[in-house]
């Protein structure tokens, strides 16, 4: 709305001279000691340690007192919305109460907003006054100057009073230095409060316990730019209901809230996606077609992986983001699934092409977000040589891979962007292990890769790890029924491999309950069919389960 | 949960099977299944091509479906590779005596036609 829309201002602007937009170096008028006192402590320690609901109710006491008005105001400039929100109010309360919210150039507080300069008047015409709070108060005139930091409108600062009153340029002086405070420490109250939601929300989002997969190290950091709002940098890995293991590095573009927020949107529809379709190319167009659904105009470049450690297949997608890194067990280092197409939230996104890699057991792979490897005043090709040929693969320093590709790439200088790593680490798993796992079915499929991955590595025949596998999922689904409670229960798989036989334990701390309906007694039978000896110990403890099969 | 993706051949309702079926979606993949079967179909296609694991929650949801499916006059086909470890788990478990399982999909068309 430009100004002529908004006949609502039946005054002119108060002097020029003084009123400058951006005048922050107007000295104290002679005189007026005691007010200009009164301003300077408005930004004193006393006040550095409230919230900003508390920080702008004191400001506005102390303004109030300061300029002799009835009433004081903040509003606050949404810029997305071009909206004056009313934020705090001392005299008409019931502007913040209701919520009232001014145009960007419409009315009184829009038009000093727009201009960027100080607005009297003297008698107000309520006929066209915008907000009807200022009439039913009887507010009759009206001082208001802009919030401005580093020459940006940030919000409104007005006073009124009942009675007619010629507002002075002494009075706008006033009220303009006792805003120019206010907007700063404004604008550092919301920054630390939009930095310390948006550092809780990364930090709940990123610092889940990943899922434990017997044989694979999980790794992952990430760490803000240096001084500024973290962005939109996230990592997720999570086990599928199929047995895959899903590996995401992402970036939403911007930094601080807004980004945020559209990350943990993403990085949930990824989630649901992931688990709902197997081919990555449809959970890509769904992703895309979700950010496209929000209305912003907002890059998200995400690559996106699944391993399956049973047939050692990796399959990639990538919107946008910079090559992982792969680091099969020669000792070898090569960037892997290339960015097939840009980042998403854009009606070209599309054509992405997932790539099928093999990833054998020993291996490694470090995922990351473009922070890692980014330099001023150097080419992203020199940042991705940089990672190609680091020395990452040292195991002797006691690091997780991901701290240890963070320190030999990122830690020698004050971060520009965000960074997030995510790495993997595939070993063998020798003679045995051991995995204690939720009691519920969603982790058969896992519990089944890592027992078949085990024995292929223990050389056994196809249709001997078949057996073994099935039947040690069978007594899983045992154990898992045995589980009374739907929360902490859990039971163990210890796996045990000699020259001649495998034997597999399987223990809960139920007790043994034929299994429900018509598949009564099946699973018990399907057991016995499937290894050489089934043997049940029931105790008050729990029960355990233990199948043996001998080496052929 | 992992659920099967159907399609049709000359008119036949085709489910591709998950990799997995087990205590863990046997329940909500065999409401699926019957679910895909109209009432004019003269039956319905299991595709194992993709199957690694059927467990006897799995094996169960088969015997209740082709009950379902008999009373309703209809048939139900598996198509299980020569090779695969399941046709042993098959015949185990006797399933084999009482489904129909086929190696490949032009056997199922030609033991239907």
């Amino acid at each position: 709305m430009s100004e002529l829309d908004s006949p609502a201002v039946s005054a002119v602007p108060v002097g020029d001279a003084a009123g400058e937009p951006g005048d922050h170096a107007v000295e104290p008028p002679a005189g007026e000691s005691d007010a200009w006192l009164a301003v300077a402590e408005m930004a004193d320690s006393a006040l550095a340690y409230l919230s900003l609901e508390e920080l702008l109710g004191q400001l506005l006491e102390r303004i109030r007192a300061l300029v002799r008005a009835d009433t004081a105001a903040i509003l606050l400039l949404d810029r997305e919305r071009r909206l004056l929100l009313a934020r705090a109010a001392k005299g008409v309360e019931e502007e913040v109460r209701q919520g009232v919210s001014i145009p960007l150039g419409a009315g009184f507080a829009g038009r000093i907003a727009a201009e960027a300069r100080a607005v009297a008047i003297e008698d107000v015409d309520h006929s066209n006054v915008l907000n009807p709070i200022l009439r039913q108060k009887g507010i009759r005139s009206l001082l208001g100057v802009p919030l401005i930091v580093d020459g940006r409108v940030t919000g409104v600062l007005h006073v009124g009073t009942h009675r007619r009153r010629r507002f002075t340029r002494q009075d706008q002086q006033l009220l303009q230095m006792a805003a120019n405070r206010a907007a700063l420490a404004i604008d550092n109250a919301r920054l630390s409060e939009q930095r310390a939601f948006t550092e809780v929300l990364q930090h709940h989002l990123l610092v889940e316990r990943p899922p434990q997969v017997p044989g694979l190290r999980i790794s992952a950091k990430y760490v803000p730019a240096a001084g500024a709002l973290v962005g939109g940098d996230w990592y997720d890995v999570f086990n599928l209901p199929d047995g895959r293991i899903a590996l995401v590095v992402g970036d939403v573009a911007g930094r601080g809230l807004p980004a945020a927020a559209v990350m943990t949107t993403v990085r949930t529809a990824l989630r649901a996606y992931l688990f709902e379709r197997r081919e990555l190319e449809h959970v890509v167009a769904l992703l895309n077609q979700l950010i496209l659904s929000t209305g912003r105009r907002i890059g998200v470049s995400v690559a996106i992986m699944t391993l399956d450690l049973e047939s050692r297949e990796l399959v990639a997608i990538n919107a946008g983001q910079p090559p992982p890194l792969l680091l099969p067990a020669d000792g070898s280092q090569r960037l892997v699934a290339h960015a097939s197409g840009p980042p998403l939230g854009s009606r070209l996104s599309a054509g992405y092409e997932s790539e099928t890699l093999e990833y054998p057991s020993p291996s490694a792979l470090i995922l990351y977000t473009d922070g890692l490897i980014e330099r001023r005043g150097e080419s992203l090709d020199a940042g991705l040589a940089r990672l190609e040929h680091a020395d990452l693969m040292d195991r002797n320093d006691g690091l997780r891979l991901a701290d240890r590709t963070f320190n030999r790439l990122a830690s020698d200088q004050a971060l520009e962007d965000d960074v997030a790593v995510l790495a993997i680490e595939a070993f063998a798993l020798g003679a045995g292990f051991v995995v204690t796992l939720e009691a519920d079915p969603i982790v058969l499929a896992s519990l089944r890769r890592v027992v078949a991955r085990w024995l292929m590595e223990l050389g056994i025949p196809e249709a001997q790890r078949f057996d073994l596998t099935l039947a040690c999922s069978e007594a899983a689904t045992n154990a898992i029924e045995h589980a009374y409670g739907p929360h902490d229960a859990t039971f163990r798989v210890h796996g045990e491999a000699s020259d001649e036989q495998i034997v597999l334990h399987i223990a809960d701390h139920g007790s043994w309950r034929a299994r429900a309906g018509r598949d009564r007694g099946r699973g018990l039978t399907l057991m016995r069919a499937l290894v050489d000896d089934v043997l049940i110990d029931r105790s008050a403890a729990g029960t355990t389960i233990t199948l043996i099969s001998r080496r052929k | 949960m992992s659920l099967p993706t159907l399609t049709s051949v000359n008119g036949l309702p085709v489910a591709r099977m998950p990799t997995d079926v087990d205590a863990a979606n046997a329940s909500g993949v065999g409401d699926e299944l019957a679910g895909a079967v109209g009432h004019d179909d003269r039956g319905l296609i299991l595709d194992f091509g993709e199957t690694r694991y059927l467990d006897s929650a799995g094996i169960d949801m088969l015997l209740r479906l082709d009950e379902r499916l008999r009373r309703r006059r209809q048939t139900l086909h598996l198509i299980v590779d020569e090779r695969s470890p399941l046709r042993r788990l098959l015949a185990i478990t006797g399933v084999d005596r009482s489904l129909t399982i086929e190696g490949d999909l032009a056997d199922v068309v030609s033991a239907i036609e």
